[in-house]
Formats: C-alpha cells, sequence, structure tokens
C-alpha cells in the first residue's frame, strides 16, 4: 500500500478495514454498473485476508430500498459471510455531533462517525458531500477509483 | 465486538447471484447520471433516517 493512506498506523498492519457507501453496493449490481466499484468488492473475494469489510444496519436498508426480495436475499448472504452487520444505536451520538458541526448531514455524519468508531482505514464512496469533507480524520475517504489505485 | 470469520468464497457466490438477479430486470436508475442516482440514494437514505428518528420520539 502506498504510505499517503495513514502511514503510521498502516505500515506491516495485515488487514485493511474498510466500509463501504451504499452507492458503492448499488453501482456494483445495479446499472449504471461502475466497474471500479465492483472491483472495490470483489477484493474481499480475491484477497479476503488482506481486506476486512464493516457495514452498519443503516446502509443494509438502503441497499434493501433498492433490491426485490430475491435479490436482497442474496445480498444478506452475500454480506453475512463476509462480516457482521453492526447495528445503528451501538454508534455514540457525540461522535456524530462532531461530523456535523464539520458540516456534514445528519445521516451522512453517521456514516462517518460509523467509520471511525469500527477503527476503519477507508471509507469508500461516490458521494461527493463526503469526499470534499476529507481533511484531518482518522480515516481516508475514497472513491473506489482511488481506492483501488491506492491499494492495489 | 465479535467480527464473524469470513467466509469469502461463499460471499461472492451470492454476490455473482445478485448481480445474475438484477441484470434480469429494468434498472431503478435507468437513464440517469451517476451524480442523480447518488443524490436519489441520498434522499433514500435522508426519508429513511427521518423514520427512525420519527420513530424514537
Amino acid at each position: 500500500m502506498k504510505s499517503f493512506v495513514k502511514p503510521a498506523k498502516n505500515s506491516g498492519k495485515k488487514n485493511l478495514l474498510l466500509v463501504l457507501d451504499t452507492n458503492i453496493y448499488v453501482f456494483a449490481f445495479t446499472p449504471p454498473i461502475k466497474p471500479s466499484c465492483r472491483s472495490v468488492i470483489s477484493l474481499f473475494g480475491i484477497s479476503h485476508s488482506k481486506y476486512q469489510l464493516r457495514i452498519p444496519r443503516t446502509i443494509v436498508e438502503e441497499v434493501r430500498r433498492n433490491l426485490v426480495q430475491n435479490e436482497f436475499r442474496e445480498f444478506f448472504v452475500f454480506i453475512s459471510e463476509l462480516t457482521t452487520i453492526d447495528e445503528d444505536f451501538l454508534v455514540p451520538f457525540e461522535l456524530g455531533v462532531k461530523y456535523e458541526i464539520r458540516g456534514l448531514k445528519m445521516v451522512d455524519a453517521f456514516i462517518a462517525a460509523y467509520t471511525e468508531w469500527v477503527g476503519a482505514d477507508v471509507l469508500v464512496t461516490e458521494n461527493r458531500h463526503f469526499l470534499k469533507h476529507d481533511r484531518d480524520l482518522p480515516f481516508k475517504i475514497l472513491t473506489a477509483e482511488k481506492c483501488l489505485k491506492i491499494i492495489s | 465486538m465479535k467480527i464473524k470469520k469470513p467466509n469469502a468464497k461463499r460471499a461472492m457466490q451470492h454476490f455473482e447471484k445478485l448481480c445474475q438477479l438484477v441484470s434480469q430486470r429494468k434498472s431503478p436508475f435507468e437513464g440517469m447520471t451517476d451524480e442523480e442516482v447518488i443524490e436519489k440514494l441520498r434522499k433514500t437514505r435522508e426519508e429513511l433516517w427521518e423514520k427512525k428518528l420519527a420513530s424514537r420520539t
């Protein structure tokens, strides 16, 4: 991994912990498909020992909104085989407030707070509202394409 | 927090099945640009959040 992704913390670290925003999942399997989003998800299949995934309940619910029942069943099993779904209420309220003060909307602030709370290295998103806040954070905010470039 | 040991192979089989199922129907985002899709997803996020907050008050 290149040195500009949290160099001090990640040196020699076995796993890279990622949180993928809803848009990454959706763009991975729903047209207009973004190949970079699909490739980020494929990382967990190709190099599962290198990458670890975390997901909050709210992202699962958001993905569910765009799937019919049998599709969502596949998504749920796919996620369940990779990680455990974290309940939203576990994330400290104060952490969300911290990101709201920084200018994120409440819901985006929650995702940022969740990413910090799980100690993730990277939040992968195509959401420009997040991407413009990528300064002085305990994690990196990257698009799928940038994420792939950095970790490959 | 307890983290489940992943089974990547099985996970990817389900992911591929999901991709296959979704490709067989009309996309809810047909005709939209990437940016419009992202905005739609943000709206869904806000709606779900508002519902969640309303159920707690």
